[in-house]
Formats: structure tokens, sequence, C-alpha cells
């Protein structure tokens, strides 16, 4: 299949369940090729945006297009150009890891050798070939993940939905799923929609990044670009004699506003990015030596904090 | 055409995949008509002496026809079963989102609850073989019988399937299969249908089901009645009960 030319456009999409507004209106447009992160706490919308562009729930209002189709009304159109591994991985537990890559397979249409060929080269690919013929029921969480998105992979979609993928797994499996995502975006072209409430997993994978909380999003960009709107770094020193606090406070001054420091400690924002090596030489011209210095980068938390006064992990608990 | 192919036949190898796996899922759909079978057809053989009972071909083949509608009912009504849990275990959402054509996902459940049933009407039919069943029709009259006994186990199934779909649950499952025993036992049954009498006449003569059965045990003895009203009954039953599924899927998909 060759890449859509088109990625996903969403103007003012909407849905509400009951007197519930899950989504509130969301505008948003991923270029094909890239990976978008959806960022939110729990209830924010990001699984109902995600049930939305996969036609798995029609729209209350507004409209979306997923690979130049639109969702509500070429939903057939819209299911063969995607993938989508969503976030409870919905597996049969009498049938084998390859038997699930046949079904899915069969249900688009392709069959004999090639299908055959597939499976094999998709179990490979994400590390189940010996547990191909195991029946599911017998798989960990990490294992029915990657078989999830072997699943969403089967007949090469241009664009991939990936709903919390990573929801617990061990480090080492979550480190392989962003190493097999990024390489389908990068070598591959697929365009990847990606929702988490791992900042790390946003801030690690995205191209780009929506920030969305009640239904609505609050901010829009690339990593960088987020946390520079919101900050600055922040470098904190302690120095190695605690008499040196007084100069070492005169020195760091030069490079930024004093912020908030450890006790027996100076910070500052710092002025501009890349002002670390200057802070260090300066250190080092005034002979001040230094026990520890620490460089604080903004976070995506911190973007999340700025945008809706608190933070991602404390929106969870709501 | 060809998409909905394509999803309803990977669906029904899957059906019919866990099906051998899962032996639970398997016998006692099959053990429920061979007990009935051998419950009326041996314990009730001295009915075929009360005075009118006119049916030619022996109580063992009068009571296999009806065994046979049965299993092919309830054959489609387990069938809602699965599809039920489908939806409570989430792998629907599977279908649903991979399915190119949703339409070929109740042509798959459809498919797979024929095969299942084949399996048991040939199961059943050695049985009442064996137990000295007499066939007085011909190799079209039992096409016709068995063609009823598909189509009603189609109709089971979308009965089934648009009950599941709405409720998507398997706690739905009295729901699927009461009101399908309650039309088949306000049936004649037991004894032809002149033999009855009462309300459970006036409500048998209504039934389209009667028609159907005896149609089929016309067909067995080799003497057709109301062949065009039964088949035309069994086809209405077909569409209404398509609509049925097929609404009952609209109502999966907005429920999501």
């Amino acid at each position: 299949m060759s890449r859509s030319d088109e990625g996903i456009e969403a103007i003012g999409l909407r849905r509400q369940f009951k007197d519930v507004e899950a989504v509130a209106g969301i505008d948003l447009r991923v270029l094909p090729g890239e990976i978008y992160g959806f960022l939110g706490p729990n209830g924010a919308g990001k699984s109902t945006t995600v049930h939305m562009l996969t036609t798995l729930l029609p729209p209350s209002g507004g409209r979306a297009t997923v690979a130049g189709f639109d969702v509500a009304k070429q939903g057939s159109q819209v299911r063969a150009a995607i993938g989508a591994a969503l976030q409870e991985a919905a597996l049969d537990p009498f049938l084998t890891g390859a038997e699930h890559l046949r079904l899915q397979a069969s249900l688009h249409g392709i069959r004999g050798d090639e299908r055959k060929r597939l499976i094999g080269r998709l179990l490979d690919r994400v590390g189940l070939t010996s547990a191909g013929n195991r029946k599911v029921r017998a798989y960990s969480g990490g294992m029915k993940r990657r078989l999830d998105l072997a699943l969403a992979l089967i007949h090469d979609p241009s664009i991939l939905f990936l709903d919390e993928p990573t929801t617990g797994l061990d480090p080492q499996s979550r480190t392989a799923l962003w190493d097999e995502v990024g390489r389908l975006a990068r070598d591959e072209g697929v365009t990847v929609f990606l929702t988490t409430q791992y900042l790390e997993e946003a801030d690690v994978l995205a191209d780009r990044v929506g920030i969305i909380d009640h239904g609505r999003i609050v901010a829009e960009g690339t990593p960088s670009q987020l946390k520079a709107q919101i900050g600055k770094p922040t470098v904190e020193v302690v120095p190695e004699s605690p008499d040196e606090l007084e100069r070492l406070r005169e020195l760091l001054r030069r490079f930024g506003a004093e912020t908030a420091a450890r006790p027996g400690a100076f910070a500052v924002q710092l002025d501009g990015h890349g002002a670390l090596p200057e802070v260090v030489r300066a250190l080092d011209t005034e002979n001040l030596r230094a026990a520890q210095i620490n460089l604080h980068e903004p976070s995506l938390d911190d973007v999340f904090l700025a945008k809706t006064g608190r933070t991602l992990e404390g929106a969870e608990e709501e | 055409m060809r998409r909905t192919t394509d999803v309803a036949l990977g669906l029904a190898h899957r059906q019919v995949t866990v099906l051998f796996k899962n032996p639970s899922l398997f016998i006692p759909p099959m053990l429920f008509p061979l007990m009935n079978f051998m419950a009326f057809a041996g314990g009730l053989s001295r009915l075929r002496h009360v005075p009118g009972f006119d049916f030619h071909g022996g109580y063992t083949a009068f009571q296999f026809v009806f065994v046979l509608l049965q299993s092919a009912a309830f054959g489609g009504v387990f069938a809602g079963f699965g599809i039920a849990r489908d939806f409570e275990r989430g792998f629907a959402r599977r279908l649903l989102v991979s399915a190119p054509q949703r339409s070929g996902i109740i042509a798959g459940y459809a498919i797979a609850a024929l095969v299942r049933w084949a399996m048991i009407a040939v199961v059943l039919t050695c049985v009442a073989l064996v137990a000295g069943m007499k066939i007085g029709g011909n190799g079209v009259d039992l096409f016709g019988l068995y063609g009823l006994a598909i189509i009603f186990n189609q109709v089971g199934l979308l009965w089934a399937a648009g009950v599941a779909m709405r409720f998507r649950s398997v706690q739905a499952g009295p729901l699927m299969q009461t009101p399908v025993f309650m039309a088949l036992f306000l049936a004649p049954v037991y004894v032809p249908l002149d033999l009855l009498s009462g309300w459970i006449h006036a409500v048998a003569r209504l039934n389209p089901l009667t028609f159907i059965l005896e149609a089929g045990r016309g067909f067995i003895q080799g003497e057709p009645t109301q062949v065009a009203l039964a088949f035309g009954l069994a086809v209405a039953l077909l569409v209404i009960f398509a609509v049925w599924a097929r609404t009952g899927l609209r109502a999966a998909e907005n429920a999501g």
C-alpha cells in the first residue's frame, strides 16, 4: 500500500455522552509521517478522540478526516487505511498469536502465501516467533502489547493509532516499543497518533505534542517549543565550601534571575539556552569549586502545570 | 463485496477454530438436541397410537423434525452467546476497528453458526437413522427439510445477534433463548396440530413455526404440505431478523 499523502485533520470535533462533554471541540492537524503525541491525564478525552478518529465512535459534532477520508461518512475507507492498537489489547485467549494475525490479515483481504509470509515476518519483527503458536492467555502484558502492534501493522497501514501503548509495560518492553514506533515513522513514513499519559514517552517519541485537558487542547507544538513557551532552564550550584555561597551568588546572578534552591545551594533561571558552559567557565575563572551542578530543563509537566494550573500526576487523581 | 466476504470468512474461521479448541462451547449444544430426541422420540413414542394421530412416518421421524429445527434455532442462539462474549471481552471492538466492511461481521458469525449446526445435524441424523427413523421423502423432500432448518438456524442467529449487539453482555443470554424456546414449544411438538385443543391449539394455529414444522414433517414422510407458505414465512423471518441484527450492529457502532 502506498503511503497516504493525507494525515489526520479534526475541526471542532466533539463527543457528548448524555450530560458529559468528553471532547469539547478540538482542532488538530497531523502531517503525513509525523508522530503526534496526545498527552493528558485519565479522563481528559484522549481515548474518546481516538475512538472517533478510528470510526469506533461517531462524533456528536465537528468534522474529522483520516488519510483524506471523512470518519463519519467514509468509515470503511478509513478502517482500510489505518492500524489501531487500542488501550486494552483485546485478544481472544483461545487463539494463538499466529491465529490472531491470520484473522487480522483475513479481515483486510490478505490471503494465501502472502498472509503466511506476513505472519512470519511480523511475529519475527515483534519478537514473538517462538511464542507464535502459543495461546495468548499464556502471554505476558508486554507480549500482548507487541502482538497488538503486529496486528495493527498487518495490512501496512499509512496511519497508526496507538492508545496508551506502553501502559503497564516494564521499562525494557517500553523502550523496545518506542524503538519500533520511531522506526516505523522514520523508515516507513507511517503517521503515528499516540496517546499517552507519560511525559517521557511524548518527549522522546513525538515530533509534536497536543496537550488535552477536560476535552480541549490546551497547548500544541514540538516538545521543545512547548517547553520554551513556559520557561527557561534552571542551573543550581552547590559550592564545595559553604563559605563560598555569597561569592557564588554574585557570580550566578550574571547569568539570570535568582530562583528557589535547596539549602546550601544557589540557583538561577538562565537567560538563554546553552549558557551552562559559560557558567562552568566562569566558576573556573573565579576559582570557585562546585560540589554539584544541576541543570533542570523545563518538562512537559511544567507545560501542563502552566496551561492548566495542575500537574499531570495530580490531574489524574481528579 | 469482496471485502465483506473477506471479513465474513476470516471471522467464521476464527469462530470455528475457537469452537474446536473449547469443548465446553461445542459439546452442550451437541448433547442438548440428542437428549431431547431420545427423550421425546423414545419416551413418548406411544403417542402415535392416539386416535387421530395421522402422521404415517413413525414417531421417531415425527420428533426428529422438531428436534432438527430446535437444534438449528438453538445453534444460532448459542452463537449469539459468543457474540455477546466478544463484546463483553472487548474483542468485538477489534473487529469493529479492523473490518473495513462491518456487515461482514454478522455474515461471519452466521457462517460459523451454520458450520457448527451442520455438525450437530449430521450427528443427530445418524443417531435418528440408527434409532430406526423411517424416511418416506425423496432427495428433493430432504433438501426441503434441511433447507428449512438452515433458514431456521440463520433466523435464530440473527435474532440472538441483534440482542447481543444491543446489550453487549452475556447477561442478555436469557433474552436470546427464552423467546425462541417459547415459540418452539407453542408449536405442535408432541402431536399433530389437530390433536391439540384449547388455548394451545389457538396459539399454535397462529404460530408461524407451526407451518414450518408441519412442512418439515410433510417432507420427511414424503407428503409435502404447505411448502410455499412455510418457506415464505421462513424467508420473511430471515429478512425481519436480518434487519434486527443490522440495526443491532448499528447500535453497537453508536455505543463505541
